[in-house]
């Protein structure tokens, strides 16, 4: 059954960041920030940075601001001014990974301004952007969302956002997965990774992927192949996988650019869901120096090793 | 504007533009000048050249058949949820209703495809070539007109100073039967750079839906005669059913003339941070692109044997002008993007006098980052 | 002289990633004690099993291997002091991202044997390599090699000699 989302408290809450990032922009405290703004489209948005008071009347938030900004943070991003104190509008999903960036030494909670959106979900990938929000358009990643209310920001808008209890997809898709023997999930897994054709989308839109040269573009040696073929495919998402395993927030920004529709947060809530049962790790708004894959402790599972 | 169908949206794009002294001066000497003259005079020339009835059955029966005949038979289907084109094991898999997520040029220049492959033995090394002979024999079906006219436009730099064989070989072999759009949505703009839904530039044979069921066709080549003469029993003469509303994108007509001028005069402008400080620099755009025909080679395999293999790539990357020393030429992403719309409006216009983007809005739906190419190319020609 | 061998119609290729302190020093010992081990396993040495990059395993698998064994210092034996705790935790996680994308994971063993433990390499890699022999050879990411994407497909004779070049 279809549910409707309540998303009235948007206006409002974009008519708060407006007010904000005027605010701290004309008082220069930040030199710049990094928001949602309409676009061509009906309904569409896009990421902004803006750098003067008068431009802060153009950001927004609706159900369209579906990105995670802080991609735009990392030094990945050269083409973003990293002096001074920038501003960021983030959801609290986006929040997660922020956080993680700072665990990993990538950016300070000093230099940031966060301007935190309260948010009762955003659309799926591949959804016209006019669509309301309802249990069908929503993106999958919300209907599993901790984090309506981000915690720790310097600003957030005092609205509540109304966010009804959701069918858990990935939850489910992960048990049917786990149910199924080896040969039925390779097959499952052939399926989805032939369709890949190496746009590295997943990559580039992801905070966490930030080396200033993936393994995969290097070639001394050649760790994976580089042609869009089955094999070379199948190589690159088990490595994008286990390279964000115990770092990634769940943002879930690589499944929804996929323009092939690969479930590939579905690897990495997989992941996210080993960790937390062996080392009890999850991603949050604390900062942890260490995460689940560079620390250790003595007394650590071993029964599958010899 | 928007309301195009049927020959109106044909002829509409060769209406003559009302022009200035100074833009008539530049037009008149500019090479596309004088393509623009020759198209219209190949269009008019090439007309359709025989109109028959295909009811939807025999159509799937034609297709069955072709299959049946050995020949490839890609056509958009669902795979894994997503619809791509994609040779069809029986007629019943072809879905007509949606865009298929990548365009039809991957029949002729492939995701990925070996091109010579090695053996070494000692001290023998053997190379071997790919016999082109051996392509497949192939029906594209149900190509949107967006996806077919971009094929006489890649035709061009395929065949230019060199000829590739892998592409013109495939190309020769392909039949293309084109489909009437019914459906569009706001990042559709065929119409704003010269096309229409119903444009038939790159078909061989081009089916209109009726009301009432079943397809007009029209062929504009030998290789859609043959088709149609080949099963000439499941085909009828034309009835006069009216055609079904076709797609009405409802992007106005661009400037092409006006944009080439902006560019030609701004390869470095403050816009182009504007315009692509957002871009993450991924190949989303390119790959999904009907017409965008960039692509890498590389050797993959061990010491003793291996494949040399030539697949897709794109210029959003960072690795696209990554030099062996070191050096970028291209080190932010705005400079890349500038390379994406100077290539499409600028560049192959004054290479080959053509437009290297049919308004498909694949890109635009696509893009991570919600970069709208149709508004950049509109934001231009307002300057 | 050596002992009458067994035929067997099937003999799988065993990559082992082995820390040159320990296993490395316990395969030689059962060497230099002509204990016998079976021949299908190719070591291959590191410094440490934190060394040891699971798209390594991931790429043997990809070259043809029907089985892999990573094994190192037991734990408080490493010589870097703890490159083999963090190895433990990442092999954890990676086991569990290979069964999730469908690979048998019998074909996977860890195992810590110290430099004096040359019987329990020996026993190690037999247990590997008569499991492995058992269950046939690894076919999932041989066939996975030689797939392409319909576009790029002609059908050739050469298909099924690479296939069995693997």
């Amino acid at each position: 059954m279809t549910q409707t989302i309540d998303t009235t408290i948007y206006a409002a809450v974009s008519e708060a960041i407006q007010a904000e990032a005027k605010r701290i922009l004309t008082a220069g405290e930040v030199t710049a920030v990094v928001g949602y703004a309409a676009a061509r489209r009906k309904g569409s948005a896009q990421p902004i940075v803006i750098t003067s008071a008068v431009d802060a009347q153009k950001l927004i938030f609706t159900p369209a601001c579906v990105n995670n900004l802080a991609v735009y943070l990392t030094k990945a991003k050269k083409e973003i001014p990293k002096s001074g104190r920038i501003g960021i509008v983030v959801k609290g999903c986006d929040l997660k990974a922020l956080v993680g960036l700072m665990g990993e030494s990538q950016l300070k909670r000093e230099q940031l301004y966060l301007i935190g959106v309260p948010c009762a979900g955003v659309l799926a990938s591949t959804i016209q952007p006019d669509t309301g929000l309802t249990s069908d358009s929503i993106a999958p990643k919300c209907l599993e969302c901790d984090a309506h209310l981000p915690q720790g920001c310097d600003f957030v808008p005092t609205q509540t956002p109304v966010s009804p209890e959701l069918e858990k997809k990935y939850a489910a898709e992960i048990a049917r997965l786990e149910a199924l023997t080896p040969q039925e999930r390779w097959a499952y897994w052939k399926e989805q990774f032939s369709k890949c054709i190496k746009c590295y989308a997943c990559r580039q839109v992801c905070p966490f992927c930030f080396c200033e040269q993936c393994l995969c573009d290097r070639n001394k040696p050649q760790m994976v192949d580089t042609t869009p073929r089955p094999a070379g495919n199948t190589a690159w998402h088990i490595v994008r996988a286990m390279h964000l395993a115990g770092r990634c927030a769940g943002c879930a920004e690589c499944e929804r650019v996929c323009p092939m529709d690969i479930p590939l947060n579905l690897l990495n809530r997989k992941m996210a869901k080993e960790l937390k049962e062996l080392y009890d790790y999850e991603a949050g708004f604390q900062v942890n120096d260490k995460g689940p894959l560079n620390s250790y402790t003595e007394k650590d599972d071993q029964s599958f090793i010899k | 504007m928007g309301k195009t169908e049927g020959c109106k949206g044909l002829t509409k794009k060769y209406l003559p533009l009302v022009l200035t002294p100074k833009e008539f001066k530049f037009l008149f000497f500019s090479k596309v000048f004088v393509s623009s003259v020759l198209s219209v005079l190949s269009v008019a020339n090439k007309g359709f050249r025989m109109q028959k009835y295909i009811t939807e059955q025999n159509l799937n029966t034609l297709l069955d058949k072709l299959i049946a005949e050995g020949k490839r038979v890609v056509a958009p289907r669902m795979n894994a949820g997503t619809p791509l084109y994609e040779p069809l094991k029986n007629s019943g898999e072809i879905i007509i209703d949606q865009l298929p997520r990548r365009s039809g040029k991957e029949a002729f220049f492939p995701l990925c495809e070996d091109i010579m492959s090695y053996t070494k033995e000692g001290q023998k090394v053997e190379l071997k070539d790919i016999d082109p002979s051996r392509f497949p024999e192939t029906v594209l079906v149900g190509v949107r007109p967006c996806d077919a006219a971009a094929i006489p436009v890649l035709d061009a730099v395929f065949s230019w100073d060199y000829k590739d064989e892998f592409f013109l070989e495939r190309r020769k072999k392909t039949t293309i039967v084109g489909l009437a759009c019914t459906k569009a949505d706001d990042a559709c703009f065929c119409t704003a750079v010269g096309l229409s839904p119903s444009d038939t530039k790159g078909s061989d044979l081009f089916l209109t839906p009726l009301e009432g069921g079943g397809y007009a066709c029209e062929t504009f080549s030998d290789k859609g005669e043959t088709l149609i003469n080949s099963h000439a029993g499941l085909f009828s003469e034309p009835n006069n059913a009216k055609t079904v509303a076709l797609a009405e994108p409802g992007t106005e007509a661009f400037d092409l003339q006006k944009v080439k001028a902006w560019l030609d005069e701004h390869f470095e402008d403050p816009a182009w941070d504007s315009i692509a400080t957002r871009c993450v620099g991924c190949g989303a755009c390119a790959f999904v692109c009907p017409a965008c025909h960039c692509f890498d080679i590389v050797d993959e395999g061990t010491e003793k044997s291996g494949k040399r293999r030539k697949n897709w790539d794109a210029c959003g990357f960072w690795k696209f002008t990554h030099h062996a020393s070191g050096h970028n030429p291209r080190d932010q992403q705005p400079k890349r993007y500038r390379n994406r719309i100077m290539h499409k409006f600028k560049y192959y216009d004054d290479k080959f006098g053509q437009t290297l983007c049919t308004g498909c809005g694949r890109c635009i739906r696509l893009c991570p980052v919600g970069i709208d190419i149709a508004a950049i190319v509109e934001e231009i020609s307002k300057k | 002289m050596h002992p009458e061998k067994l035929k067997h119609d099937f003999e799988p290729k065993i990559i082992a990633f082995v820390c040159t302190w320990c296993t490395y020093a316990g395969a030689d010992l059962a060497g230099t004690s002509r204990m016998q081990y079976p021949a299908n396993v190719r070591v291959l040495k590191f410094p440490c099993t934190g060394r040891i990059d699971p798209v390594f395993i991931l790429k043997a698998f990809q070259q043809g291997a029907d089985g892999v064994l990573v094994s190192g210092c037991h734990p408080g034996d490493c010589h870097y002091i703890a490159g083999n705790f963090h190895a433990r935790r990442r092999f954890a996680a990676f086991r569990k991202l290979l069964e999730f994308v469908g690979v048998d994971l019998e074909r996977l063993q860890f195992s810590w044997v110290s430099a004096a433990e040359g019987g329990k390499w020996v026993e190690v890699v037999t247990d590997l390599t008569e499991k492995v022999r058992n269950m046939g050879p690894m076919t999932e990411f041989k066939e996975l090699a030689l797939e392409e994407q319909w576009s790029g497909t002609i059908d050739t004779p050469e298909l099924k000699e690479a296939y069995n070049a693997i």
